[in-house]
């Protein structure tokens, strides 16, 4: 569960990002100190193809694959829409702000401060982590998901 | 006086390039090439060459009742060798794509005979005998109608007309049917339902922002034109809401 003294900030390019184009972004967010929890967001990219007459059957898709954030590998299921963080102080949106400033040359980008995490531990996360969950869990990943969270372990 | 059909209100380029489309008697510019071997491929229904299936005995065979509308009504090619009814659908970005789902229903509708067509937000389909299907898909995919960036031909999975485009241009597609590849042409690498094709099938570059723009059939206040500079059109949906709402107090004007 978030602490409501820890500030939110969410980065919204004006498209939506290549996987190449998102390890580059994520790389050079990392670098600043102060985070505390990344979410990526946008759009699914499943596996198989979830509807239709051909339903079930593989769905290669070239947006669907692993990228190295720091030292970590991360699989990417959806193509990068928005990045959602949340930072130790205000100060660190700031330096935010610089490092994307200085990444975004080509694509128009929106960095907006708010709170973009739940709050609160639904009804779903009760079901799925119990009365004792990781309140650092909560809001980080879907609870239906099998997959989980990624501790990025270090930076390059 | 013989009555004239004026297709649309409006005096923006959105509002004339809806009538284009509308318009019968305008011929569509054709801006890329699509073989039939092509569209049949993209479809998906049949192998290419093989015979078309039938869901009842050609007419000529069938001994029809004596029918005045049947008399009236001549059938198409695909209703007369009796082929099967079969589909194809597009999904089309709001980002200044050629044509729209409302508009591809209006367009069709004065275009082509024999047709049944669904209209959604953001995918439109259309249903007919399949040799008709294929003349009138051809014929939407190589003309102004279509874009190989903002269009799509989605038979299943069509989520991403209101989304923000990819880094390329492209619109979303959660089963990357079609791929923008290095020489610029964009390809189909499977058929509008996701099974994967045996060969990629052409269908041309991507049209540039500007050519987008003053083809645009969607207001868009951020990427085209805004619906309420239209002051005509502004006027116009407000007399038909007007309207409809007094319908059941018998509106007089």
């Amino acid at each position: 569960m978030t602490e409501a003294s820890y500030p939110q900030c969410r980065i919204v390019p004006l498209r939506m990002l290549k996987p190449e184009t998102a390890e580059r972004l994520l790389n050079s967010i990392v670098k600043v100190c102060g985070i505390r929890r990344m979410l990526i967001n946008g759009p699914r990219l499943p596996a198989t193809v979830p509807y239709g007459p051909a339903r079930g059957k593989p769905n290669p898709h070239t947006g669907r694959r692993i990228i190295k954030v720091g030292d970590t590998e991360v699989e990417l299921h959806v193509q990068v829409g928005q990045v959602v963080l949340e930072v130790e102080d205000k100060g660190v949106i700031e330096e935010l702000r610089r490092a994307c400033d200085e990444f975004f040359t080509e694509i128009p980008y929106t960095l907006q401060e708010g709170i973009f995490m739940k709050t609160k531990p639904s009804l779903v996360d009760y079901a799925k982590y119990g009365p004792d969950a990781d309140e650092s869990v909560i809001g980080l990943t879907d609870p239906g998901k099998k997959g989980g969270l990624v501790i990025l372990q270090g930076l390059k | 006086m013989a009555y004239t059909p004026q297709y649309g209100p409006g005096t923006s380029t959105v509002a004339e390039n809806r009538r284009k489309q509308m318009n019968p008697d305008n011929k569509l510019e054709k801006v890329r090439d699509v073989t039939d071997e092509d569209v049949v491929l993209i479809l998906g229904h049949r192998a290419p060459g093989a015979a078309y299936p039938t869901a009842h005995p050609p007419l000529a065979e069938a001994g029809e009742p004596d029918c005045p509308i049947r008399k009236i009504v001549t059938p198409t090619e695909g209703a007369k060798a009796g082929d099967r009814v079969r589909y194809i659908q597009f999904a089309d970005s709001m980002f200044n794509a050629p044509s729209q789902p409302y508009q591809r229903t209006y367009s069709y509708s004065y275009r082509f005979r024999g047709i049944d067509p669904g209209t959604l937000s953001g995918r439109q389909i259309v249903e007919c005998r399949e040799r008709d299907l294929e003349a009138y898909s051809k014929f939407l995919l190589e003309t102004e109608m279509f874009d190989p960036a903002r269009c799509s031909v989605r038979g299943a999975t069509v989520h991403g007309h209101s989304l923000r485009l990819a880094e390329d241009g492209m619109m979303f597609d959660m089963l990357q049917r079609c791929l923008l590849t290095g020489d610029g042409n964009v390809k189909y690498v499977k058929n509008q339902i996701g099974e994967p094709l045996d060969r990629e099938v052409n269908v041309g570059k991507p049209m540039d922002e500007g050519w987008l723009k003053a083809h645009s059939t969607i207001f868009h206040s951020l990427v085209g034109v805004p619906y309420r500079d239209d002051q005509e059109y502004v006027e116009y949906v407000q007399r038909i809401h007007s309207l409809r709402t007094k319908y059941g107090f018998m509106p007089k004007e």
